[in-house]
Formats: C-alpha cells, structure tokens, sequence
C-alpha cells in the first residue's frame, strides 16, 4: 500500500488495527482488527460498554497510541510513519480533542485556554485574537474571556474545552465522554452546541460515549463490542 | 500564552510550596555568603597580615636563601631593584629590609632571637606589623645609629624598659661574629607569642654597617601589593626585571608554606561544607520541581496530546525551574544584605572564646568574626546556585517530557 491516500478517501481511515494491553498476568485485546473510515462532515459515536474498546479506539486515531497491528491514516497520512515530533504536529494541526474531564490549564483564562494551541501554531496575535474570540462566541461563552476553570461551572469548562478543540480547525475533533461529568440539561445545551458547529462549519465529531443523549444526537452510531465494530449504522 | 508566562503562573500554583523552596534557596544563598565571605576576609587578612610580618606578598632574595637564609647571602644593586619594582602598577610598596638572627642581652640576661633591619622612611603601619603595634617609645630615625624596638615579650624577659642599653651579637658579611650596643626607643606588641617573644626591629644603615654591607646591600625586598589575589601575577611581573635576574622572586605561598597550606587545607573544608549546603537546596529544589511535574502528569498529557512537543515541555519545566531559582536567589539577596552588611562593617567579636591567643598557623588573626566578598566570589555563589537549582529541575523536566501522553493521561 503506498503512503498517500487518494484525496477522496476519508479524513480517519481504520485500516485492521489491532492492540493488546498487558495489565498483570492477563493480555486485554482492547482494539481487535478494527478497520473503519470516518468521512468529512461526519457526527459519529463509538458507542459501547465501558472495556468494550472505544477510548482505546479514540486514542489510536488520535495518534496518541500505536497499533500493535494495522494502520492509521488521518487526511492521507500514515500515522506509523511519523517520529513523535511529527505526530505531536499532526495532534496539533489536524486533530482537535475534547475530554471527559474538560483538561483546561487552571492558571490560563478561558481565552487563554481556547488560544493554548494557536499559541503552538505560532498564529500572530491579530488572528489568533479574532479566532478564539469568535470561537468563544460560537460556543457560548462570549464576556467570559477572562475568567479561571475554577470560576466556571463543569458546562462552561466543557465549552472552553471544545472552543480549543474547534479553533485550530481540525480535520476532526475527538470526543472522548464530553458529557459524562455534565448535568443532562448542560450535556443537552453541548451536543446542541457541537451538531450545531457541525451543521453550519462542517466539523467533524468522532464521539466515544454511553449517554443517550449523544446517541440520539449522531447522524451516525458505531457499536463497539470486545474491541470490534458490532454494528456501524448511519442515520 | 507564552513558555516563560506560563511557568511563571505555574510555580505560583502551590504557593506555600514555592516560597519555603525559594526560602531554602534563599539561606543556602545566605549560609554560602556567610562561609565564603568570612573566608574571603579571613585569609586576606592573614595574608596581609603575614606580609606585613616581613616577607611581603612577594619577596625577592637571593637564590637558596630560602632554604638557608644567613647573611652572607644578600642582594646587591638593591635601588635599583626597589626602583623597576615600585615602577610597576600592582605593586603598593617594596622596601628593603635585611633579616637574620641574633643573641640578644641586657645587664640581667641573654636571649636568643631575630632581628629585621627596617628603614623607618620607607615603612609605615600600612605595611609593616610592628610599627602598626607599637605600643610604648617610637620608631627609631632612619640615621639611627644605636635605635632599637623590641617586642613586649622579649622586652619582659631582659627586664627592658624604654631606653636602656640592649647588646646583640650576630656574623657579619664574613661569618665574623660581631656585637654591638642599641638602645631601646620603642616596644610593640603584635599579639604573637612568638614575635612579641623574639624580634626586634633595627635601621637599616646602621646595621648595613655593623654586618659590613654596602648601602645598596640587603637580605632581601619585601613587596607589599594592593590585592594578594594578583600575588603570583606579580612576582611573574617582578620576575622579568632586568635587575632581579640571579635572584629568587617568590611569592607568599612559597615564602610561607605552611600558611599557604593551612589556609587552602581550610579552603578545601569551606568547599565541603558549600556543597553539602548546595546538596541540600539542590535536594529541595528537585523535590518541589518533581513534585510539581508529578501532580500535573494529566495536564501535561493533555497538553502533549493537543500538539505541545516533548521537547517544549521539557522548557516549560526549566523554566518553571528558571523562575523558582531566580526567586530564591532574589530572596537571598534580600535577606543577606543586612546579614552581611553586619558583618561587613561590625562582624561578630569572638575575643571572648579566643582567650589571649588570636594567631593561626603562626600568624595573627582577626577576633573578628566578619565578612567580605570578592566580586569574584559573589558571581561564584549566585552562578553556583542558580546552576545546582537548573540541574536539580532538569531530571523532573526530562521526566515530564519523556511520558507519553497516553500515559499520562491515565493519571488523574
């Protein structure tokens, strides 16, 4: 296979990737032959049982782990060919990343936290300032710039969290429980928000996630089950 | 956000934390001020002081007198000498003095001792001991032809008071032995046993004709310079005069061994007890930066996993370290100022627990537990901890670069 994708293929494509952790005595087969294309626009949820595979799966795309087997490309790149420096540009020009458990930086400011990647980008300030506060807006959050994580609710740290992720303009955000440490109403205004971002700049979402809501929310619901697709379906 | 305002914020995180590690950098500043600084002083001090007991921060003599100083040996064209020496830009003074040793009586008993033969025009308290501790009489004139000073040991053990008649017997340029009468002008008291115990001071013409020696004849020049650090750098200057070609130039560490071994002996153990107090700030500054990377594995995870590279942490981290050091040095500063300042201008007297004894190595010190640092030395302590504090931070900070980010991760 050669390196370069045609441009026509998907932004994520899964190519029988397979990895085994070791944890003690026992060899867990998180991510079992998995291959999987995510295509430009997509809303999609991993969904599954908690060990069922998803964040592993997430993490793999994400090219913040290596596949014990198989391949990972994002937008024509073949992930197993870069050293860690040129996977950390990847993670930082292409990918956006949203967590659990939102991750801003305590001693950075909402705006600061939004603009954290654009300041490894090097982006002079004049863009970098007109982006973040214009992404700040999109999300929601516009007047509280300059508050702390600690002066934010649990949703707004969320919204911060999803601000850094969109404004580098990635070819994909990865979502990895966004709303598991959110109240339903808060989880509800998010995935508004992100469909949103989606309908009107064509973002796309990989999402890991058990919530219904995020469920009934993805335009597309891929099963995850002891590390393989059960089930990929499009709504 | 840039590197440096990041790490800035981010020592501020644990604030109780940073300040007792910036307080330990901070004595440790202050304990090392206080170990060098009193060490700068005390061996200028003795230094200086042993110069001023003879020999001078440099001496030039002739060859093997050294190893055997008796005075048929002596210099000739000695103005000449004093005049390409005095010409040079270190030198604070040179002066001719002839040295030798002597049987001293008076009408109740004999002694033996030593004698420095000094012309009182040329010397002055700045560079000679004795005159500076003359404590009853006067110096003799440089036309003195039976002047003597005595120390106030000797002086007691001849029962010698000012003006009375003192003999000494001594060999002149030929081996001869000669005596001759000397009157007593004045008595000083250095505070050494054994040169309170044991000189005198003599002019220099007389005994230049008593020992049979020309004017332009003496044991040896004694140069006194204005830094003893600069003593080698002189006498490699005097060294290349065309008048002192055939003769010994030596500087203060080889006229006097045994001081110069003493004191580098109490060098080596101010060193050991530098790095010891260095151990202990490196320990903390290594325990706070290890600790701070520790708890922010996740942070860091995440931030490797949206772009930031190993290597960019790896700064955040040092520079983090940059500011905890600088904080700490800046501490130190501001809490060894006045320390030092005491000690600088009124230092701690420790007379009481000295008793009358204030010599080491067999020269006189100061009671005075005081302080003074050479620019030299103060660029040394601040390089030197602001070095141990970036090594102390550098394995934390290769620490939190090298963990991937999915490991890290998994931290919370």
């Amino acid at each position: 296979m050669s390196d370069a994708l045609a441009k026509d293929q998907p932004i994520v494509r899964l190519s029988h990737i397979s990895k085994t952790y070791q944890q003690g005595k026992v060899q867990v087969h998180a991510v079992n032959d998995v291959s999987l294309d995510i295509t430009q626009g997509d809303f999609a949820a991993l969904c599954g049982p908690s060990g069922s595979g998803k964040t592993s799966l997430l993490n793999l795309i994400g090219g913040l782990d290596v596949p014990d087997a198989g391949s990972v490309w994002i937008d024509n790149v073949n992930l197993a060919t870069l050293s860690h420096a040129k996977l950390a540009e990847v993670r930082k020009n292409r990918i956006g990343f949203v967590f659990q458990a939102y991750n801003l930086i305590p001693v950075m400011t909402a705006y600061e936290n939004a603009a954290f990647v654009l300041d490894l980008q090097d982006i002079d300030e004049a863009e970098k300032y007109q982006r973040v506060m214009q992404v700040l807006k999109d999300v929601g959050l516009e007047g509280l710039e300059q508050r702390r994580p600690d002066e934010m609710s649990g949703g707004q740290q969320q919204r911060v969290a999803i601000a850094r992720a969109i404004v580098t303009r990635p070819a994909i955000v990865l979502a990895d429980e966004p709303t598991a440490n959110v109240d339903s109403e808060t989880a509800k205004s998010l995935l508004n928000m992100m469909a949103a971002l989606n309908e009107q700049q064509g973002i796309t979402f990989l999402f890991s996630t058990h919530d219904q809501h995020v469920m009934d929310k993805a335009k597309r619901i891929i099963q995850v089950h002891d590390g393989k697709i059960a089930d990929d379906e499009r709504k | 956000m840039k590197l440096n305002q990041l790490a800035f914020r981010n020592i501020f995180r644990r604030k109780r934390r940073t300040f007792i590690t910036a307080f330990s950098v901070a004595f440790g500043v202050m304990l090392s001020v206080t170990f060098t600084g009193t060490g700068d002083y005390t061996y200028t001090n003795m230094i200086d002081t042993g110069a001023k007991m003879g020999m001078g921060h440099v001496t030039i003599e002739p060859l093997e007198y050294q190893n055997k100083p008796t005075l048929d040996k002596r210099l000739q064209k000695t103005n000449e000498i004093l005049q390409q020496t005095r010409a040079l830009d270190a030198i604070a003074s040179a002066v001719p003095r002839i040295m030798g040793q002597a049987m001293f009586a008076s009408a109740n008993k004999n002694v033996g001792g030593a004698f420095i033969a000094i012309n009182p025009e040329l010397e002055s308290a700045n560079n000679n001991l004795f005159i500076k501790s003359l404590v009853e009489g006067k110096m003799f004139t440089s036309d003195s032809k039976r002047g003597i000073v005595v120390g106030s040991k000797l002086a007691k053990k001849l029962r010698l008071k000012l003006g009375k008649k003192l003999v000494y017997t001594t060999t002149d340029v030929h081996g001869e032995i000669i005596s001759h009468i000397a009157r007593v002008t004045g008595i000083f008291h250095a505070g050494v046993d054994a040169i309170d115990g044991n000189m005198v001071l003599m002019p220099l013409k007389s005994t230049q004709h008593a020992l049979g020696y020309t004017a332009d004849e003496v044991s040896l020049i004694a140069v006194l310079i204005h830094d003893q650090r600069q003593a080698n750098l002189a006498r490699d200057l005097i060294r290349t005069l065309p008048s002192v070609q055939g003769y010994a130039v030596l500087s203060w560490h080889e006229t006097q061994p045994d001081l110069a071994g003493m004191i580098a002996m109490d060098k080596s153990m101010n060193y050991i007890s530098q790095i010891l107090v260095g151990l202990l700030i490196a320990a903390g500054i290594f325990n706070t930066m290890l600790m701070g990377v520790l708890e922010r594995k996740h942070e860091f995870g995440m931030m490797m996993a949206v772009g930031l590279s190993p290597s960019t942490l790896f700064r955040l981290v040092m520079v983090e370290c940059f500011w905890l050091a600088l904080l700490g040095l800046m501490l130190g500063i501001i809490i060894t100022a006045p320390w030092y300042y005491f000690l600088y201008h009124y230092g701690i007297d420790l007379s009481a627990g000295m008793g009358n004894d204030f010599t080491y190595g067999g020269v006189l010190i100061d009671p005075l537990f005081k302080a003074r640092l050479f620019p030299e030395s103060i660029m040394f302590i601040l390089g030197s901890v602001f070095t141990l504090a970036m090594l102390a931070g550098a394995y934390p900070a290769w620490k939190a670069g090298r963990t991937p980010p999915i490991e890290s991760l998994k931290t919370i």
